[in-house]
């Protein structure tokens, strides 16, 4: 809502500056989103009359006009035509600067001298049409004087950003109510009564409400003998400051009563209706209307339509009829002022997608009391401004009239919950500022009468409210909650959350968040089978793009997508995760709340370490996650975790691993399938995981529970064998560790080597292995006979032992 | 003879002085003071002096001595020192190269924004919750008092994933999840942290952002403790020398309502062009708990009063870090997220 605050004064008089109001506004929960000037003073632009029009003698589209600016006659040379002489305009002098910084020169144009400049709207900064005439003043302007007034410039407008609750703010006088209550200051009604001729409306058209439920009021006045021409510049102004374009008077009149009192008006040409009559209806299946903006619309009964006596002529409270509207050699019109429900005005303009300035009013609700009020204003601006003439009388179909409502509110609970100790005699004067009428019973209750135009106030915490805002938020005291402590302050899950996230940092990776919408087309970039659960995606209904079109599955495509996103900036080298939910649903079409499971995934490419000069650089691999998630399942605890061959449909075929721990699928880990990764424009290798945080914290102590020293020293042995490929790593350590008979306390590899000097299909890993007893020192006797147990042991798996 | 010391004297001096390597000084000190040496050899000739002479000049001889011993000594210490300063240049290490770089990963900007939050809330007595991205219509909208067909609803436009079902707009309903689960205990004091998502993008949209909400529900509630609360939350984010202004505003599920603003974190209230030259800065949305809300939850709003507030986590990120455009949180671009570890 754009408010003028020299057309406010029309309605009171704040006693303060705008600026003051503005944020007096703000803080009482008005909020004036800015405070702008409309029209920068335009000191050397006056008021001239045109003394005399001559053709220019070298320039046929030239005239040379002699205009009267009161302390002398300019000669300019000008290149419109519209002006006659004895109009007044508006004259730049020379030395004078217009909007845009445009400074007026003396000059001489074709041998003419020129000094100054007839101007345009548009030249004086007024987005009015008519671009090439010179803008024409009213006779009554004063010659020789400053434009500013008349063009109603040195004005500030301030933008409101109401709040869906404040309606009533929708509105001049609503504001004005507004401005009253903050100031104290009374309110001004503008003249309302028009006078009316003979004829009575009752004898030129009928109106019936059909369908009452969604039309709760309808009004209609009747004007006839208009002359439809542009309306007094003053009008015109006024509307560009509340944002509207004007068009011609009987419209922009019904435009200028809406912002006054908040009722939008829609004016028909009377002679179109056909039947001379007024039906409100809800639409017929398979009718039609085009509306005021050319578009054809096609109706059916949850569409409330105002007909004639055959079809539609508008959608109610939405947009008016092509065929109806009001054009150049319209006479009469019927002006119609009507309460429609705000729920079927939202419906209808979401549908055809007409929001406007009256559908936004009847949709937050409008003041009952402005029906007639509009209806009686306008029609006094017609007869005044375009010579038309009111018949008598005002149908008044469906009339209701709302009652006031009226709540109690105890005094003690408004200081109660404000944490505030006013007295009573406060929080009256304060309601009374308000407009509402209250009265105090015996037992100190309070009740409140408040006006309809305040639609938003029903129960007494509404009241409060109102309480609050006048009296000031900012004399509210500061205080702090009491009562009991609370402990579990977050839960398990959370805590495991946090503790993977710390763990996963500290290792490295940089932490992503990506959208929970994901392109469906990635799932199939990592070629999962028709069957794959990941595949069964929530579709968003209404998403902005393919993009963001179904609810993610995993977290691979985010992140693959990030490391494109990071690799097209040239950045080879990257750790990184994410901490999320997929949504996993029963079945689609969802039918009830999916899961929401919460994962982790671990993607790294190219080099873990920059390269530098003193640090080597290592390959950032299938085991830099491997070694990340060890480190994990070390500080939780999780001893049994196995890392079992398996192809993913999106991995390396031999690099890959699903993970298995206390019998459920952990999770997998595995070197991305070329072509996959080759699908996001990585051509190096990445490797990726994707683990379940509730299967991980099944298993997972987030407090590390602490075994006692042992008393007795270790000792170390190394073994190296020669050992066929096949046999894999887990296999060899826990061969290790049972031949070991109880004495091994840990198994390390430290070497591995495969090439040169080891024969075909075969490798040589170098273990150092770990000795200690729990009941004494260990002998050396102790140590060789285990040793030995393990050297045999590992013989059976076709080990060759090396020296 | 004092003549000769005198000479044997300054030779000695001068030749020490010239010196410079260990080895001749010591060469030099045996020449002199060494058994065969010259002071001693002068000494051994004293017989050959009157006696009424000799204690004198044995005195003279043995200043001499001592004194030859300590400028070697000295000397000598040089010569140590100046050799010691030879090693250290061999060992010196060029200060200025760049230091072996650490290999660690750092939080998004957001999670550590969030971590702040709680740290802050947990301070003062508060749980942390979390509820469903995806929601139900009713506890996105009608348990907040947001029936359909409101015009509040527009302050919201959301994704549906069906007809009822829909990706939260804010993290209230986490409120009313609450309230269910704990009705009728006391108190309620809790905040939620999580994603939540609207049809909005631009440079200060995004279709997915974060928001944290709180709640508290307990006997005698007031809107001054609603006011304390945000006001230690803001100096604790933003500052101890930070201040909070109240605007009453309106949201469906809090009455009285308030938009909470703090001084403008870059020209400190004096206005610029960040706080459009108010000097303030709308950080969140805070009321007392709308009696509907209560009831619907479980909780007579006769009884017991409540407090929300929920604020935007990126708006609150972009305002420590200086962040200007809000899509760069969700870039995840490394040279952006490196800069905050």
């Amino acid at each position: 809502m754009y408010v003028s605050y020299n057309w406010l004064l029309d309605y009171i008089d704040p006693g303060i500056s705008a600026d003051e109001l503005a944020e007096r506004l703000t803080l009482s929960g008005v909020e004036v989103g800015a405070l702008e000037v409309f029209g920068p003073s335009l000191p050397g632009v006056v008021v001239g009359k045109v003394n005399s029009l001559e053709p220019h003698p070298g320039r046929s589209n030239l005239t040379l006009v002699e205009a009267d600016v009161g302390t002398n006659v300019l000669k300019i040379v000008c290149g419109a035509k519209n002006m006659q002489v004895g109009d007044k305009v508006a004259v730049a002098k020379p030395g004078s600067k217009l909007p845009g910084s445009r400074l007026i020169k003396e000059a001489v144009i074709y041998g003419a001298s020129s000094s100054g400049m007839l101007c345009s709207a548009r030249e004086l900064g007024l987005e009015l049409d008519a671009e090439d005439e010179i803008l024409i003043l009213e006779g009554t302007a004063v010659i020789g004087e400053s434009v500013d007034e008349i063009l109603g410039f040195d004005d500030r407008i301030l933008y409101l950003e109401l709040t869906p609750n404040r309606a009533d703010c929708l509105s001049m006088i609503g504001v004005a109510y507004e401005v009253a209550a903050l100031t104290g200051r009374p309110v001004k009604m503008p003249p309302l009564t028009p006078q009316e001729m003979e004829r009575d409306i009752n004898k030129i058209i009928k109106i019936s409400v059909e369908d009452a439920d969604l039309c709760s009021r309808y009004t209609a006045r009747a004007v006839q003998d208009i002359i439809i021409e542009k309306s007094p510049l003053w009008m015109q102004i006024r509307l560009l400051k509340a944002g509207i374009r004007p068009i011609s008077n009987v419209v922009d009149i019904s435009n200028y009563v809406m912002w006054e009192f908040g009722q939008p008006l829609h004016a028909f040409d009377l002679k179109q209706l056909k039947n001379s009559e007024i039906v409100v209806r809800r639409a017929r299946a398979g009718e039609r209307l085009v509306t005021l903006d050319g578009v054809e619309r096609e109706l059916d009964p949850e569409i409330l339509v105002i007909a004639d006596g055959a079809v539609p002529v508008g959608l109610a409270g939405v947009m008016g009829g092509k065929d109806t509207e009001i054009t150049a050699s319209t006479q009469e019109v019927l002006i119609e002022a009507a309460g429609f429900n705000p729920i079927n005005i939202r419906r209808t303009a979401r549908r055809y997608n007409l929001s406007s300035e009256a559908s936004q009013r009847f949709e937050k609700g409008v003041n009952p009391e402005a029906v007639i009020w509009a209806q009686d204003r306008a029609a006094l601006l017609i007869s005044n401004l375009t010579g038309g003439k009111v018949l008598r009388g005002l149908i008044d179909q469906n009339m209701s009239i709302s009652q006031p409502r009226r709540i109690s509110a105890k005094p003690e609970r408004i200081n109660e919950i404000l944490g505030l100790t006013i007295p009573t005699d406060e929080i009256t004067a304060i309601l009374s500022r308000l407009g509402f009428s209250v009265q105090q019973e015996e037992n100190g209750l309070l009740n409140v009468t408040v006006p309809v135009r305040r639609a938003d106030l029903v129960l007494e915490e509404d009241i409060i409210e109102e309480v609050a805002r006048l009296y000031g938020y900012d004399k509210i005291p500061i205080t702090l909650p009491r009562g009991k402590l609370l402990e579990n302050r977050e839960t398990r899950e959370q805590r495991l959350q946090n503790l993977v996230r710390e763990i996963a940092v500290s290792c490295g990776f940089y932490e992503c968040i990506t959208y929970s919408f994901i392109n469906p087309s990635s799932l199939f970039r990592l070629r999962l089978p028709e069957n794959d659960r990941r595949l069964q995606a929530i579709p968003v209904l209404n998403p902005f793009s393919e993009e963001q079109a179904v609810m993610r599955t995993t977290l691979l495509t985010g992140l693959l997508k990030v490391i494109q996103h990071n690799f097209s900036y040239r950045e080879l080298n990257q750790m990184i995760c994410e901490i999320g939910s997929i949504y996993e649903a029963d079945s689609l079409p969802l039918e009830k709340l999916p899961v929401e499971k919460v994962k982790l995934a671990l993607a790294v490419t190219g080099q873990i370490l920059d390269p530098n000069w003193i640090s080597p650089s290592r390959e950032a691999d299938f085991f830099t996650i491997k070694g990340t998630l060890e480190f994990l399942f070390s500080r939780l605890q999780i001893e049994s975790v196995d890392f079992i061959p398996a192809a993913m449909p999106f991995t390396h075929p031999t690099r890959s691993a699903v993970i298995m721990s206390g019998g459920e699928e952990l999770g997998f880990l595995g070197q991305l399938h070329p072509e996959v990764a080759e699908a996001w424009g990585v051509n190096q290798p990445v490797t990726v995981c994707e683990i379940d945080l509730a299967i991980l914290g099944k298993q997972a102590n987030l407090v590390p529970r602490v075994s006692s020293l042992s008393r007795y020293p270790v000792v170390n042995r190394d073994i190296a064998v020669v050992i066929p490929r096949k046999i894999s790593a887990s296999q060899l350590g826990e061969t290790i560790k049972e031949a070991g008979g109880g004495l091994v306390n840990q198994v390390k590899l430290f070497d591995l080597y495969e090439g040169r000097q080891i024969p075909e299909g075969k490798r040589s890993l170098a273990y150092s292995i770990t000795f200690r007893s729990e009941e004494g020192t260990l002998t050396d006797a102790e140590v060789n006979s285990a040793q030995k147990n393990i050297e045999k042991a590992l013989f059976d798996l076709g080990a060759v032992l090396r020296s | 003879m004092l003549k000769k010391l005198k000479e044997l004297e300054d030779q000695s001096r001068q030749s020490i002085a010239g010196v410079n390597n260990l080895a001749e000084l010591k060469e030099i000190k045996v020449k002199l003071l060494g058994k065969k040496g010259a002071l001693t050899a002068l000494l051994r000739s004293l017989g050959t002096v009157a006696p009424e002479e000799r204690p004198g000049l044995g005195r003279e001889a043995n200043i001499l001595r001592e004194e030859l011993e300590r400028v070697i000594e000295l000397k000598e210490s040089s010569l140590r020192d100046l050799v010691k300063a030879g090693q250290w240049e061999q060992e010196r290490i060029d200060v200025t190269l760049p230091g072996r770089p650490i290999d660690s990963g750092q939080k998004h900007p957001l999670t550590i924004i969030i971590e702040e939050i709680k740290e802050i809330f947990y301070g003062l007595g508060f749980q942390v919750a979390y509820g469903p991205d995806i929601e139900s219509d009713y506890y996105n909208f009608e348990a907040l008092n947001i029936p359909a067909d409101h015009p509040a609803r527009d302050m919201q436009d959301s994704f549906y994933l069906n007809p009822q079902l829909l990706l939260r707009t804010h993290t209230s309903p986490v409120q009313i999840r609450v309230m269910e689960k704990l009705a009728p205990n006391l108190p309620v004091r809790i905040i939620a942290p999580g994603k939540v998502y609207r049809r909005d993008d631009d440079a200060t949209h995004s279709p997915m952002f974060h928001q944290v909400e709180g709640l508290v529900v307990d006997r005698d509630i007031t809107f001054a403790d609603l006011k304390g609360t945000l006001l230690l939350f803001a100096r604790e984010m933003f500052g101890s020398d930070q201040k909070i202004r109240l605007r009453p505003s309106y949201f469906p599920f809090t009455e009285p309502s308030a938009e909470v603003d703090i001084l403008c974190v870059m020209c400190g209230g004096k206005g610029c062009r960040v706080c459009s030259n108010t000097g303030w800065l709308e950080i969140l949305g805070s009321g007392m708990v709308h009696p509907r809300v209560l009831e619907v939850s479980g909780y007579n709003p006769r009884e017991v009063t409540g407090f929300a507030f929920g604020m935007g986590v990126e708006r609150i990120a972009m305002l420590k870090y200086g962040v200007s455009d809000l899509r760069l949180f969700f870039s995840n671009d490394l040279r952006f997220l490196k800069q905050f570890g």
